[in-house]
């Protein structure tokens, strides 16, 4: 070996460490798209009536983009989620502050939230449709009452681990009530934030399938559950991909927020 | 020599829940000079630290009185500041920003606070780290950052809780002759907390030796030991009799707890 093929070498071998888990992923993912495509291809005969495989998927998704119908669902269905999930937001935070920092407040709430979130909330959707009607309005209340617990409680549990000697530190200093708040609780309950934005994009999603199953005329759960009832599997198979994809984007989006708001986190664990 | 601190038979005692009440200070009197360095050392759980805690103004004595320079103290002061046994750093802040926190509190203009925290990080020898979190730093290294902290809101008495308990020796030793540096080029007033003998002696004027709890001032040794001190005084024959004096003392006070406690 010369010693440009050795640098090559290294090079290659840098490279691969620094991209595995990214290289080992895909493979992973292109490898059971292929084992897939090859059972229906050879293996097992294919009943397009029960099941599809990925180059048809793949035929599907080109066509409802090329029409732009997948565009018209996506954004109706995300206009309803990021308006649920922003309510969700800026209502489950503040809760879960006030319920972890004040005990009167968590004795009186905690009884009732915790019933709330421990029931399956999906339930209320018929309710939800008959108050705010078939469109958007019924679709944010539902989000929004699936991914407001995450927030509340994740924020809870936080604000409950804050360091009673940070909060100390900050009164020695004179900090008042709104420095403890702003200073002490807020930056380390991030992490928690976004440990419950995790779980609650899971139920947000839920929240929109199930009210555009029950009862809409467009979005993405309603192009799913009519491409279903009209037996049209690669269709439908494309918009749940679709849905796998937003979900996925949005969790890894969240991972590198997470570095963002508590790099002092991401270092500790590192350790 | 003026009195700066001055403590009035003050008593403490706590409430746990579903257990029983600990009277954590009984009587307590001292009285503190201007400039002077103090040093508390007493059993552990003798209220060493629920004194600072009073004189910081974070916890409240049920009876006595407690003044700095003739003024009852009632919360917490910028003529105080504390530098903690955990450090208290807060970890989304970098060296800089932990050490702006009191100024920040006290409402300072950025521009001022930041030009006074650059010279104290400075001072604790620490300007290449001014941008790390305290998770890149040594334990030694955080306690400075305390040290800044503390020293950025020019408190005149510094409260200094066991503030080398948590690091490794040869850190320790680092750290005292450091810290003996500071307060002889600022002339604070500090109290000191430690459990150690031998770090009490080597900094202090006068050593205060508390009873077992509930905590009384049980004896005072004064420590005429030439300043400025160096490790090399750590070897003399005077500096092993005043250990030697004090532990005397103490030994009553351990024994006499672990007695009570039945061990």
């Amino acid at each position: 070996m010369n010693s440009a093929e050795r640098r090559r070498a290294m090079a290659f071998k840098r490279f691969y460490a620094e991209y595995q888990r990214l290289i080992l992923g895909m493979v992973s993912v292109v490898g059971m798209m292929l084992l897939w495509e090859l059972a229906f291809t050879y293996v097992i005969p294919l009943n397009p009536f029960f099941f599809t495989k990925p180059s048809l998927i793949a035929e599907a998704f080109k066509q409802q983009i090329v029409s732009g119908s997948l565009w018209h669902d996506v954004a109706i269905s995300s206009k309803a989620f990021l308006l649920g999930f922003g309510l969700a937001v800026v209502v489950g935070i503040p809760i879960g502050v006030f319920m972890g920092w004040r005990r009167r407040a968590e004795y009186t709430l905690d009884p009732f939230l915790t019933a709330l979130y421990a029931s399956p909330l999906v339930a209320l959707a018929p309710l939800l449709i008959i108050i705010f009607g078939v469109g958007l309005t019924g679709k944010v209340a539902l989000i929004f009452l699936l991914s407001v617990f995450p927030f509340i409680f994740n924020v809870f549990a936080g604000v409950k681990c804050t360091d009673r000697l940070l909060v100390n530190v900050v009164r020695s200093f004179g900090g008042r009530e709104k420095d403890i708040y702003f200073k002490v609780i807020l930056p380390s309950i991030m992490p928690y934030i976004v440990a419950g934005a995790r779980i609650a994009i899971g139920r947000g999603i839920v929240g929109i399938l199930v009210t555009e199953f029950y009862a809409a005329s467009e979005g993405i759960g309603f192009a799913i559950s009519r491409f279903g009832d009209t037996y049209r599997l690669p269709d439908m198979f494309a918009a749940i991909m679709v849905l796998m994809i937003v979900a996925v984007g949005l969790t890894e989006g969240l991972r590198k927020l997470e570095t963002l708001v508590a790099p002092w986190k991401v270092g500790q664990e590192a350790r | 020599m003026v009195p700066c601190i001055e403590a009035r038979s003050l008593t403490l005692t706590f409430t746990p829940k579903n257990r029983d009440p600990v009277t954590a200070l009984q009587g307590f009197d001292l009285q503190v000079s201007k400039g002077e360095f103090l040093s508390l050392v007493g059993p552990s759980g003798c209220g060493k630290s629920t004194f600072l805690n009073v004189l910081l103004g974070l916890l409240k004595p049920d009876s006595g009185e407690l003044s700095l320079n003739g003024k009852q103290i009632d919360g917490p002061g910028q003529e105080r500041a504390m530098v903690f046994q955990e450090f208290g750093l807060l970890p989304w802040r970098t060296v800089l920003a932990n050490v702006e926190l009191g100024l920040e509190l006290k409402g300072v203009a950025p521009s001022i606070r930041h030009e006074r925290a650059l010279d104290l990080i400075k001072l604790v020898g620490l300007e290449r780290f001014q941008n790390h979190y305290p998770h890149e730093l040594s334990g030694g290294m955080k306690q400075r950052v305390g040290l800044a902290r503390a020293l950025a809101t020019e408190p005149e008495v510094l409260l200094m809780d066991e503030p080398f308990a948590a690091l490794d020796a040869q850190t320790r030793d680092l750290m005292q002759t450091e810290l003996l540096q500071i307060w002889e080029r600022t002339k604070k007033t500090v109290l000191f907390v430690t459990h150690s003998i031998e770090e009490a002696a080597y900094l202090s004027d006068r050593v205060v030796i508390m009873t077992a709890r509930p905590g009384r001032m049980k004896n005072v040794f004064k420590i005429d030991l030439p300043r400025p001190r160096d490790y090399e005084m750590r070897l003399t024959p005077e500096f092993n009799d005043i250990k030697a004096k004090i532990w005397n003392t103490l030994k009553d006070e351990l024994s006499g707890k672990a007695a009570g406690n039945g061990i």
